[in-house]
């Protein structure tokens, strides 16, 4: 009787050992505190059965632009065409290549951008978005 | 009692119960409320921008928007609108229209049309200037329907080095559709073209703050009158069986099969036969691709000013491997399902291959159905890693006219027509 209470005893250890082992690196419940996004859910839109057929405005989001010398102007003049966004769209691009793209919205595309301002928008897009500076 | 002493007064209950010894592991999970003064845990969200390398991922970098019809997609830029598809969405040979990606050129994006006023104008160079509302477009013609894959010209041109500026496009500038309008032939033939005509003339809805006569202004694209893709096209109001969000272009596209999306005009309003060559921007100096094999050139050549260039036209082959898509680990040993798409511009897609030493030996992927030469089509492989390790999974399609995805990188100034063999990692870890 004693020896099998003793066995029963190291039966049910070497289980337990066993056990541990199994699931030792079991990790579970795991759960990080997080911000929702800007995403939420759209109200439907209200429809009525006539001829026209409408969306709401298209949202746009304000980009994260480097603060800077140059970001109002950036800001004023970009903005009438597009949104800057299509400035922190663009990989890190060479300076030269900053400038020709300034110059293409003034001489390609009719933008009539003052020549100082011009100047100081390429200024601002060669300090913060080029290879060797952009942070964001 | 104000937010503080709340937090407080939880944490001393909490406190409480992990003293009293209890089984259940209360206060493990702290709610928001408790939290909300910790800082979130870095790391979770990609970078924002990528180069002068080339972007490493298959989508764009950019965060998730919701946009009017749409599901979150990944934004590129918000005014005008340009979104890309997110990978998973290409499980299915036909791209949801809530997922289809968008791409506009200039700010006046139409968000409303009364359909009460619009008309469908075809004029310019006929005997017979034709205006037909969209009831007249359904009721006065025979439906035609056709799968076709619209790709922008610039898809996954953050692939390319030197990084060239543009929409940085991952690979989700795409997406498939079932197309069903009026052919335009037919609209073309009721107006009557006057002999003597050179190309035809898409404008949409779409306007910019750009002084008239510039490409700032208006978005046109022509075709040679003597193209014969021209009797492929069709003026569609139905994608997928169902009206076209604003977004692709309601109330009717321009499908042009096999071509860039460049030439699908949304909101296509006039169709203009010319009696000249058209010499906008949009046709003379954007969308043009060097004159040489694959499109290929060197930023040299271009500083040279020896490369000779025309507009670009047809998409090259290309496939795509949907899942697994290297965020999860897999098992050795376990029999998994590789999936994707293929496509060409140029003719059915007869052959997709894949390889698991990342180009090394290629072994034949299963096709799925045929819906057409200008369809996607899915293809699928059963693949099985014996051993742990990071395995470089590989795949090229061949189309019926022979044509096979090469494994060169290609640059031009405008990033246009990569089609290179696309490879991903994937993880394989232990089963035992």
């Amino acid at each position: 009787m004693k020896n099998q209470v003793r066995a029963i005893f190291l039966l049910m250890c070497s289980l337990m050992i066993a056990g541990s082992a199994v699931y030792a690196d079991l990790k579970k419940g795991n759960y990080s505190p997080a911000q929702l996004g800007s995403i939420q859910q759209a109200v439907p839109a209200e429809l009525s059965p006539d001829s026209s057929y409408e969306v709401p405005a298209y949202p746009v989001p304000a980009p994260e632009l480097a603060p800077g010398d140059g970001l109002s102007d950036v800001r004023i003049y970009c903005n009438t065409c597009h949104s800057p966004r299509y400035i922190t769209l663009q990989p890190s691009l060479p300076a030269a290549t900053w400038a020709t793209e300034v110059d293409k919205m003034n001489k390609t595309f009719g933008a009539t951008i003052p020549e100082e301002n011009t100047r100081k928008i390429i200024s601002y897009l060669q300090a913060h978005y080029t290879p060797e500076n952009r942070k964001q | 009692m104000n937010a503080t002493e709340r937090c407080l007064s939880r944490r001393a209950l909490l406190k409480t119960l992990r003293m009293a010894g209890s089984g259940i592991a209360f206060g493990r999970w702290l709610e928001p409320d408790v939290m909300m003064d910790q800082e979130l845990a870095p790391g979770k969200a990609i970078e924002t921008f990528t180069g002068p390398g080339a972007n490493p991922r298959w989508n764009s970098v950019g965060p998730y928007v919701t946009e009017p019809q749409k599901v979150p997609l990944i934004l590129l830029t918000d005014r005008p609108v340009q979104l890309e598809t997110p990978r998973h969405y290409f499980r299915t040979t036909f791209t949801p229209n809530e997922a289809f990606y968008v791409r506009w050129h200039l700010e006046g994006i139409p968000n409303a049309v009364d359909l009460k006023n619009w008309k469908l104008q075809v004029e310019g160079n006929v005997n017979k200037p034709t205006a037909l509302s969209l009831s007249d477009l359904m009721q006065n013609f025979k439906p035609a329907s056709l799968a076709a894959v619209n790709q922008c010209s610039g898809n996954s041109r953050s692939r390319l080095q030197p990084r060239v500026p543009g929409g940085q496009w991952g690979n989700g500038a795409m997406g498939n559709a079932m197309w069903t309008g009026v052919r335009l032939r037919e609209l073309l033939d009721m107006a009557g073209v006057k002999s003597g005509s050179l190309q035809v003339q898409f404008q949409g809805l779409e306007t910019g703050q750009g002084p008239e006569g510039l490409g700032s202004n208006l978005f046109l694209k022509s075709l040679d009158l003597g193209n014969p893709v021209l009797d492929e096209c069709v003026v569609a109001y139905l994608m997928n069986g169902e009206p076209l969000p604003m977004l692709n272009g309601f109330p009717v596209r321009l499908v042009v099969p096999g071509y860039f999306a460049t030439y699908w005009t949304k909101c296509l309003t006039w169709i203009r036969v010319l009696n000249a060559s058209d010499e906008n921007f949009w046709m003379k100096t954007g969308y043009r691709v060097p004159d040489t094999p694959r499109g290929n050139t060197t930023p040299e050549d271009v500083k040279a000013g020896k490369v000779k260039t025309v507009p670009v036209e047809r998409f090259p082959v290309r496939s795509f491997l949907i899942s697994p898509d290297g965020s999860s680990k897999i098992a050795a040993g376990m029999i998994v399902t590789l999936r994707g798409i293929a496509f060409s511009g140029f003719g059915r897609v007869n052959q997709v291959e894949v390889s698991d030493n990342g180009g090394r030996n290629w072994m034949a992927a299963r096709l799925g159905d045929d819906h057409g030469a200008y369809s996607f089509r899915t293809w699928e492989a059963s693949w099985t890693a014996k051993s742990p390790g990071r395995y470089s999974l590989a795949v090229r399609a061949t189309d019926e006219k022979g044509n096979t995805q090469p494994d060169e990188p290609i640059w031009n100034p405008g990033g246009y027509l990569w089609n290179r063999i696309e490879r991903q990692q994937i993880v394989v870890g232990n089963a035992s």
